[in-house]
């Protein structure tokens, strides 16, 4: 019987670094601790481990074995998805990128079922995914359509001690200063003082990034930073929530890394992208928090350029499943037992997509 | 030999003269440049610091009188600065100063202008300044309508295209004149000032991911690729739209001399990021060399010894090698 909160491991993009990584991470007593149903093709981990040069022992099961009780220690339950015949080192192709969203969608199951405290993915290529589901835009999409979440969850850029937060993502920058609101502003912070809580910051201090240049130099340049970004940020401040802002973006990320906040909150996507990414965000992991239980992967993409070499860099992976332990909920899973009912087509091998809503 | 570099005081309520005493200490070897500003405040200054400092009559002078003394071409403030606590009574001395170290560049005295910072809102209350900040009063000063405003940190050289605007006016501001125009005057710049002869630029998408061939914005397809394709049928070197996120990597920057960005941030987080305490500023497109420090003039810590002078020492440096680069070609 296992006590505490199991890690539902989904294999990424056969085509890139994810098997490698994914074999690594099962290989290693520190980032393996026994907790982790692993799912994905049997083959491509095998590939994973020659390419790694690692040796696994693993017990395999058919899907349908879940209904019969879960073994103790990790495992992989083989979805027989992706024969690596059929894979390219280096290229992305819709067997790759369906495999990789029917191991998402039947580990964001396991998860919201309960048999699983959090969900980790190695890393998945957005192509591979478009060509086995054309309306594939992001993993939030897919998640709130998987699990039949009503609340978007957020995404959270994690490297080392310094937290980014954004209050918009993948829109046009012409849309930015109209979506921004005080509400959605406050309701990030709130967010992510409440992820930061659980993954052990006593009293997370975030620095709140302006939107306008100067943070707008007094009404000079845009009133946005006045009239909606310090509203939220004294809003916050009154709940006892310890943030700061708003700051001229350019300073922000600096005085983040020197140790004054924990978390920086962005309004737009390059404006955290830039600075996380020169801070070696390579290293870091992408959280999404928001929903029962946190879902986390590696930061960096399926590395192409070196699929099938294993020289890929373990950090970013194993820095990934030691946060979503570190966030899963605390004590035994919910259940120790799964049924037909609660996986849909995972257990003859068709998982389907239905069309995003919206 | 180029001529000494003009250095303007800024506010000298702010860091500008304690970092200029230090600049001298760590240049004088090196560079000669002729503060102008009020000769007595700096010798007053100077002393307890161990910084002599000589009254100059002519910035002739300051080649010879630099090893030994701080040369200082008087412009005297009407009241005795106080730091951290400027004093509108001294802003006209303050713009008389940028006045002077213009006409001393345009008439081929200076190599080069470097300006100290100055507090646009006690220039305004002061004396009345009507001009949206230093630069463009600069630019004013030389007859140029828009100027080029270019960072330069030591591994990254930034050009952002709109400049002091909200966000939320970019997108409309985004011309593509104004794109081009400032992608002309970056590669002419690259060549004459930086003596590199076929430079290589890159060019940021203004939204995520470049706007991922229309989905997230359209304005990297419709405005900046083809001004990107019309400059490259006239002979230059330009990558882009390229995703911002991921064009400043190590790897990436060693493909280009300079990268130009759509607006203030994209060019500024990158470049503070990168080397915080030693970014640049130059002003591109005018009828003389500009540079500047990237700090503003921190009244708060003004006097207390904790300003720190390395941006203003490699803008004399900076200053000094395009006025050579220039005076070379």
């Amino acid at each position: 019987m296992i006590h505490a909160p199991r890690v539902a491991f989904a294999i990424g993009d056969a085509g890139g670094i994810s098997p490698e990584l994914s074999a690594r991470v099962l290989a290693d007593d520190e980032a393996n601790r026994g907790d982790m149903i692993v799912i994905g093709d049997a083959r491509v981990l095998a590939m994973g481990a020659r390419q790694a040069g690692v040796t696994l022992d693993l017990p395999v099961l058919a899907p349908g074995g879940l209904v019969e009780g879960l073994p103790n220690g990790s495992f992989i339950v083989d979805m027989a998805n992706c024969d690596p015949g059929a894979v390219t080192p280096g290229a992305a192709s819709e067997t790759t990128g369906r495999a990789a969203l029917q191991n998402f969608a039947a580990a964001l199951r396991l998860a919201a079922v309960g048999v699983a405290g959090t969900v980790f993915f190695t890393p998945f290529n957005k192509h591979g995914m478009r060509l086995a589901k054309a309306d594939y835009v992001d993993e939030i999409g897919f998640i709130n359509q998987t699990i039949g979440a009503t609340r978007s969850g957020r995404e959270f850029n994690v490297l080392d001690e310094v937290w980014n937060a954004r209050v918009t993502s993948h829109i046009p920058l012409r849309d930015v200063a109209d979506a921004l609101t005080e509400d959605r502003i406050f309701d990030a912070l709130r967010l992510t003082v409440e992820t930061m809580e659980g993954a052990g910051f006593e009293r997370p201090r975030i620095g709140v990034a302006a939107l306008n240049p100067h943070a707008g130099d007094g009404r000079n340049f845009g009133d946005e930073d006045e009239d909606i970004l310090r509203p939220a940020v004294e809003r916050a401040r009154a709940r006892q929530m310890a943030v700061t802002g708003p700051i001229p973006s350019d300073t922000v990320f600096v005085r983040a890394v020197k140790g004054e906040f924990d978390a920086v909150m962005t309004m737009y996507h390059d404006q955290g992208q830039i600075a996380m990414k020169l801070l070696g965000f390579d290293r870091g992991v992408t959280l999404i928090a928001g929903y029962p239980f946190p879902i986390v992967t590696p930061a960096h993409g399926t590395a192409y350029d070196i699929a099938g070499q294993g020289i890929a860099d373990t950090g970013a992976t194993f820095n990934a499943v030691a946060l979503g332990r570190r966030l899963a909920s605390r004590g035994a899973p919910r259940t120790q037992t799964v049924s037909a009912a609660d996986l849909p087509g995972l257990f003859d091998g068709k998982v389907e997509f239905a069309p995003v809503a919206g | 030999m180029t001529p000494p570099l003009a250095l303007t005081c800024g506010d000298p309520a702010g860091i500008g003269p304690e970092i200029t005493l230090a600049a001298w200490r760590r240049l004088r070897h090196e560079l000669p440049f002729a503060l102008i500003g009020d000769a007595d405040h700096m010798a007053a200054l100077g002393a307890p610091a161990g910084v002599p400092v000589a009254r100059i009559a002519g910035i002739a002078e300051a080649a010879q009188v630099m090893p030994r003394a701080l040369p200082v071409l008087h412009q005297p403030f009407t009241s005795a600065p106080v730091p951290g606590a400027p004093d509108l009574g001294n802003a006209a001395a303050v713009i008389a100063a940028i006045d002077r170290a213009v006409k001393l560049a345009r008439a081929g005295d200076a190599a080069a202008v470097v300006t100290n910072p100055i507090s646009k809102k006690v220039l305004v209350d002061g004396a009345g300044f009507a001009h949206p900040g230093h630069t463009e009063y600069l630019a004013a000063l030389g007859g140029v309508a828009r100027p080029v405003m270019m960072l330069v940190a030591p591994e990254l050289r930034a050009v952002p295209v709109t400049i002091h605007v909200p966000i939320s006016a970019v997108p409309a501001l985004l011309t593509p004149e104004l794109l081009a125009e400032t992608i002309r005057v970056t590669h002419a710049a690259l060549r004459r000032d930086f003596a590199l002869p076929a430079p290589r630029i890159a060019v940021a998408g203004l939204n995520p991911h470049a706007g991922e061939g229309g989905l997230m914005g359209t304005e990297d397809e419709t405005v900046i690729r083809p001004v990107l394709g019309a400059l490259r049928a006239e002979g230059m070197d330009l990558a882009g739209p390229l995703p911002a996120d991921t064009m400043f990597h190590p790897p990436a920057r060693a493909g280009y001399d300079a990268a130009v960005c759509m607006y203030h941030d994209q060019a500024l987080i990158p470049v503070k990021t990168l080397g915080f305490s030693v970014g640049v500023n130059v002003t591109l497109g005018l009828p003389f060399v500009r540079t500047s420090p990237d700090h503003g003039t921190a009244f708060g810590i003004a006097g207390t010894g904790r300003a720190d002078p390395d941006s203003l020492v490699e803008a004399l440096r900076l200053a000094h090698r395009i006025g050579r680069n220039r005076a070379a070609a």
